[in-house]
């Protein structure tokens, strides 16, 4: 039996219309979070860079305001050296002043015994009052008070004490004092930790202001503290590093605006510019080097006022308890040096060593060479330093060099509006632009497929035509439908317009880009031609350091009597 | 002070046979700083030579010119232990395009000649950029640093 059973097609019309519309829906809601999501990314940007600008502007204002305040500071630090030790001044000046005043004979004897004593009543425990009181001693010849006056001297500072007399001997001729003076002071020293005031003997020998047999006890006694600390195992190694340290304080830092397209668009461009800071420095250093070996010495006028010069230095520039007080205003002033800059001042103060109580001889070498106005070195000295150390200078010298050649980048990345790419000395121009094109060609094909009609003139579109078919019935409705037609219509056009601005900000974008690239490549060329000139001046400073000899570094004699056996 | 006349025979019987013992001192062993400082000495002219004649013998090297070679570094060298020898030799290559580089690997006796781009074993990566400057002539490779030696046979130190 063919019971006919008709199963009614289920009317799905509604069940598929509901889901049609849902997809529209959905549709709609994603375009919505399409365009939601371009604007997160380009608040985001924004954000981004307001954040590095106000990064950068804290920074500028930190640097700024401990520049100003170092500034206050070193005033501050000034004053206070001046009121604490200000008498001690007074002290020192009388030093010259007595001895000026008997070459001349115009000053009474009592009077400088008098002022003398007054000046050991006002400084307490200063080593040079009784020093002054055995000196007008002498001149009044009053042996007992001026031995009295020189051992007390000797008990607050021996050393300074005997380099003092050995100068004032020498000052007044009388050479074999003034040797065993000089005797007993280097029978007080030991040649690993030598007081900074040293550099006012070494002055003395280079300047040639002592006799000649005292020249040659100093050149001796100078050749064998070399030749005591060069026993020692990992001597030379340790002058190659503190050497190294030196020459790289003398590092400068790139200005700003050399390359501002390598810097904005290239991720290497940190090591691009440390390695050309660290290449300029040969050129520093041969400048430096030269600008000391080639000055002029003037000798002083005669022997009195060369030695005056040290006496005076001796007195004033080495007293250990101003020694914090000259730290400071040392460490202040590297900050003023570098803009602000605390951590690298910290840095350079901490390799100068020049105001540590003790350093090693050739230490002290090394502070007369590269910093001669910290450690009071004449010119004389700083050539001489120069000359004796200049072994181990062209070792550190070398091995810089060396390392700031191998650090040299052989890629360079750069980045330019999202794109990438990498060249080495800027000669692959056609590869690099056509890669940059193609990606631009590329993202504007995906933007302006982004471009499509939205979903509010399909509607208008289903719509008109719904309309227009019921018009039959209502023609009312026929001016709905013509107002949607409408609507699809100028959408349509719209689009097309939209389709044209993307193709045209594309076109600026990736003409922008590509003068960026062309630039940066430019850059690359000349940062390569920039780097290759400052690296020849290595062999500069290898030339000067080889035709240095220690003999040519003679000095100024003030002697009649010439040393004919060195 | 007078010469003695009598007894003036006395100093004859002095013994001159001092213990040869020298031959045996040079193998004592240098350590860092002193191995520092020997190995800073200027490299001579032969030895310069010698390591420039890795291009002499075009793409494959002989086994006869490796081993001529690892004699001539052995004479530079004489007071110093094989384990404390260079691990290996890196110089710009004169062979022309596509070779860059080439280099010498003392452990494992090869040479080798390496293209641009083609980037080499991680114990000599770090020497490659210094071996392509004109001014050096080859660099040392060792365990712990690089040398490089320019053509006057200064050499210049990297340590690590």
């Amino acid at each position: 039996m063919s019971s006919e059973q008709s199963i009614s097609s289920a009317n799905l019309t509604y069940i598929e219309n509901s889901l049609n519309s849902l997809e529209n829906n959905v549709n709609f809601v994603s375009n919505q979070v399409d365009v939601v999501n371009s604007e997160v990314v380009d608040i985001r940007n924004n954000l981004n860079h307001l954040i590095q600008e106000f990064q950068d502007y804290v920074k500028k204002d930190l640097l700024e305001k401990s520049l100003q305040l170092a500034e206050t500071r070193i005033v501050k630090v000034r004053q206070e050296l001046e009121t604490n030790y200000g008498h001690y001044g007074e002290v020192r000046r009388r030093v010259t002043g007595i001895l000026q005043a008997v070459d001349a004979g115009l000053v009474k004897k009592e009077t400088i015994e008098n002022s003398t004593e007054e000046h050991m009543l006002a400084a307490p425990r200063y080593w040079l009052a009784p020093c002054l009181i055995s000196l007008s001693a002498w001149l009044n010849d009053n042996k007992e008070l001026a031995d009295k006056a020189m051992l007390e001297a000797l008990r607050r500072d021996s050393e300074k004490t005997s380099l003092f007399f050995a100068l004032v001997t020498r000052r007044g001729a009388r050479y074999k004092a003034s040797s065993e003076w000089l005797d007993k002071y280097f029978g007080l020293q030991n040649p690993e930790s030598l007081e900074r005031e040293i550099v006012i003997l070494i002055d003395g020998f280079t300047n040639g202001i002592f006799g000649p047999s005292a020249r040659m006890n100093c050149g001796r006694q100078i050749e064998s503290w070399i030749a005591e600390l060069s026993q020692k195992a990992g001597f030379v190694e340790e002058q190659n590093a503190q050497w190294k340290i030196a020459l790289e304080s003398k590092l400068e830092k790139l200005n700003d605006q050399s390359y501002p397209y390598l810097k904005e668009h290239s991720k290497t461009w940190p090591r691009l510019e440390s390695s050309l800071e660290g290449a300029k420095i040969h050129g520093i250093i041969a400048d430096y080097f030269t600008d000391i070996l080639g000055r002029e010495v003037t000798p002083a006028k005669n022997i009195a006022y060369a030695v005056d010069g040290l006496l005076d230095t001796l007195v004033s520039k080495f007293d250990d308890e101003e020694l914090p007080l000259r730290n400071d205003e040392r460490l202040l002033s590297l900050i003023i040096q570098e803009n602000g800059d605390n951590g690298s001042a910290k840095n350079l103060f901490s390799n100068e060593k020049t105001l540590k109580e003790r350093v090693s001889f050739t230490q002290l070498l090394t502070n007369f060479a590269m910093h001669p106005e910290v450690s009071n070195a004449s010119i004389v000295t700083q050539k001489f330093s120069l000359a004796w150390s200049k072994e181990w200078i062209k070792h550190a010298h070398d091995d810089l060099t060396a390392e700031n050649r191998a650090s040299i980048p052989i890629d360079i990345d750069l980045e330019i509006n999202e794109w990438t790419g990498q060249t080495q000395d800027g000669s692959n121009e056609k590869e690099l632009v056509s890669s940059l094109e193609s990606y631009m060609e590329h993202k504007k094909q995906h933007a302006i497929s982004q471009v499509k009609l939205k979903t509010s003139h399909w509607a208008a579109l289903v719509g008109g035509v719904l309309f227009a078919f019921n018009s039959f019935n209502t023609p009312f409705l026929l001016l709905f439908a013509a107002a949607c037609g409408l609507y699809f219509y100028l959408g349509k056009q719209g689009l097309q317009k939209r389709k044209d601005q993307v193709t045209e900000d594309f076109k600026a974008l990736s003409e922008n880009s590509k003068q960026k690239l062309l630039a940066s490549l430019a850059e690359t060329v000349d940062w390569r031609k920039e780097y290759a000139r400052e690296d020849e001046n290595a062999s500069l400073v290898t030339e000067l350091l080889d035709s240095i000899k220690p003999e040519q570094y003679s000095f100024s004699s003030h002697d009649s009597a010439r040393a004919v056996v060195n | 002070m007078r010469r003695p006349l009598i007894n003036t025979n006395t100093n004859q019987k002095i013994n001159v046979s001092m213990s040869s013992s020298k031959t045996s001192a040079n193998t004592v062993e240098l350590t860092s700083v002193a191995l520092d400082k020997r190995l800073r000495q200027k490299r001579s002219k032969e030895y310069i030579n010698g390591v420039a004649k890795l291009d002499a013998g075009g793409v494959n090297c002989s086994h006869n010119d490796i081993e001529e070679l690892k004699q001539t570094i052995q004479n530079e060298f004489p007071d110093l232990s094989p384990a404390q020898y260079l691990i290996g030799i890196i110089s710009k290559c004169y062979l022309g395009a596509p070779y860059v580089v080439h280099t010498l690997d003392l452990n494992l006796d090869i040479v080798k000649h390496y293209e641009k781009g083609e980037s080499l074993p991680a114990s000599m990566d770090r020497g490659q950029s210094l071996a392509l400057h004109p001014r050096y002539a080859f660099i040392e490779v060792y365990n712990d640093s690089l040398r490089a030696v320019s053509e006057n046979g200064d050499v210049a130190v990297i340590k690590g």
